[in-house]
């Protein structure tokens, strides 16, 4: 038996097939991947062969993602059973009675119990902002470590569509970025790439909320001589004209103001954590009472219009630099609207 | 003497690719270590090219790499170059190596995985989806490639241990294999 070379261990009991050990298919499949990269990334998220052939994808796995999702649903059920039996635990002595009962419970009840309340409290967000809007449920996570991504059980052939919101029971979780026929991938607002326009619901100071690698959101372009506190609730400003005006987004945990900053840096904890198999909405228009009004609008204007000739100022005064660079990396000619950027973040991300 | 069994071998051969897809597709996404994910298209990548390798293995990296990419938001053909660059390279000189030694074949799985994990995440940095190179590489790659290490790890040792059945994921032993005392006769794959 002819063997592969000197450096193979001698139990090896491999025939060589390919006399180039692979050399000449390895350089097609390169020259293959390196068009195929090229091409989708001019292709984008626009529509083309590459969407195509990933709506398909999306379309055929799906089984086997709800059934991913329907077998570990279980599990994170059991995780929060184990996070109450730690809590019995710890006041046995005093709640004996309230203990056993809850060490009764089983995974299948607490998950129908969640299940239950997720439902209403989703019926209540839909009655309370008059949302017009879709349920769909989470029958999978990001497959890739790169974006926050969730996977939902609806597409284009129950009337979603890329752009569209999707929101659960505690608020806003994201907008779809992609659609297939049966399913649809929701970028969640804790992706690094999603920016939403937000404001702070006490003083309506008007902002971009950024999702972060380590999960935080963090708001920017809030300037420094608005009021803003730790606790304080974000919400969609509908600005964007992609969120509904007023569904929540987080609670500000921290707020700081660099000397000589124009804007503070405010971190956000997000309201909302997604795991499979939980219901949501797919927010399918906006009525006219959720979109923002001219008075919003000519505020928001008004806001990053000052912040703008400041940040001229400041920019001219300490370097000379002709374009003013904002806070969150995005650099602009002439100190753009908040409501702009807000617009162009918010249909950034279909 | 070399013994082909080579029906055999291909149905061990797409059943071990069963198993990566759907642990891709269905588990993956729900089993996170901070932001890293598992990759069993590397997973399926990395066995091919340690016990086949040659064109065999290279042609299940480029598959198995098109199908992680096609399960996710990214560009399309990026994991696909990688794993197919990657299985070629593990492949030239580790046949059977996962046979012949395990701790190894760990070894050169994890190189493997850290590598194209970090070429990937950085691509990833370089076209423009992150700003931090120290988030890529701690927050994204290392997580990633420990998960596919971990999920790498029960295909290795059930391969390296298994005896008298080709790739061993299943069935009896066929009989050339048992006469012959081969343990892993992919023969002409």
């Amino acid at each position: 038996m002819p063997q592969k070379g000197g450096a193979t261990p001698p139990s090896t009991r491999f025939r060589r097939t390919d006399a180039d050990g692979g050399l000449r298919i390895c350089i097609v499949f390169v020259v293959l991947s390196l068009v195929m990269f090229t091409a989708s990334v001019r292709e984008g998220d626009g529509p083309g062969v590459f969407t195509t052939a990933r709506g398909a994808w999306m379309t055929i796995t799906m089984p086997i993602r709800w059934v991913g999702g329907a077998v570990t649903a279980p599990f994170q059920g059991l995780g929060n059973i184990f996070a109450n039996l730690t809590a019995d635990q710890e006041r046995l002595s005093e709640l004996k009675a309230e203990n056993e009962r809850l060490v009764a419970r089983n995974a299948e009840l607490e998950e129908s119990e969640q299940t239950a309340r997720r439902l209403e409290s989703l019926l209540g967000l839909q009655s309370l902002y008059n949302l017009q809007s879709t349920g769909a449920r989470i029958i999978s996570g990001s497959t890739d470590s790169w974006s926050s991504t969730v996977t939902i059980d609806k597409g284009t052939s129950a009337g979603l569509a890329v752009g569209m919101p999707v929101t659960d029971s505690n608020g806003a979780i994201g907008q779809i970025i992609r659609c297939g026929a049966a399913s649809s991938t929701v970028r969640l607002i804790t992706d690094e790439n999603s920016a939403v326009s937000a404001m702070v619901q006490s003083s309506r100071a008007q902002g971009v909320l950024r999702g972060s690698v380590d999960g935080t959101l963090r708001l920017s372009l809030v300037r420094t001589d608005q009021n803003v506190e730790v606790g304080d609730t974000i919400v969609t400003s509908g600005l964007g004209g992609v969120f509904p005006k007023g569904l929540p987004l987080g609670t500000v945990i921290s707020v700081e103001r660099t000397s000589g900053a124009l804007y503070y840096d405010i971190e956000v904890e997000p309201l909302s954590s997604t795991e499979s198999f939980e219901e949501v909405l797919v927010i399918t228009s906006l009525t006219e009472d959720q979109k923002p009004t001219a008075e919003e609008v000519a505020q928001a204007d008004q806001q990053d219009s000052a912040a703008g000739s400041g940040a001229k100022d400041e920019s001219a005064s300490e370097s000379g630099e002709g374009d003013d660079e904002q806070p969150d990396g995005t650099s602009s000619d002439d100190g753009s609207d908040a409501d702009d950027e807000a617009a162009a973040d918010d249909q950034g991300q279909g | 003497m070399q013994i082909k069994d080579s029906n055999r071998n291909r149905r061990d051969f797409l059943v071990l690719a069963a198993i990566c897809l759907v642990l891709q597709v269905a588990v993956a996404p729900n089993i996170a270590l901070g932001n890293g994910r598992a990759n069993f298209g590397l997973v399926f990548a990395g066995v091919a090219s340690l016990l086949v390798g040659g064109q065999l293995g290279v042609f299940c990296g480029f598959l198995a790499g098109l199908v992680f990419d096609l399960s996710t938001t990214g560009p399309i053909g990026l994991m696909a170059f990688l794993l197919t660059v990657g299985s070629y390279i593990v492949g030239i000189e580790a046949r059977n190596r996962i046979a012949d030694d395990f701790a190894g074949s760990m070894r050169l799985f994890a190189w493997m995985a850290l590598i194209v994990s970090l070429a990937y995440h950085v691509a990833m940095f370089l076209v423009g989806e992150a700003t931090s190179i120290v988030d890529v590489v701690l927050l994204r790659t290392l997580p990633t490639s420990a998960l596919t290490l971990l999920g790498f790890a029960p295909f290795a040792y059930v391969i390296s241990h298994a005896t008298g059945s080709a790739l061993s994921l299943g069935g009896k032993p066929s009989k050339s294999a048992r006469s012959h005392g081969s343990r892993y006769d992919l023969g002409n794959l």
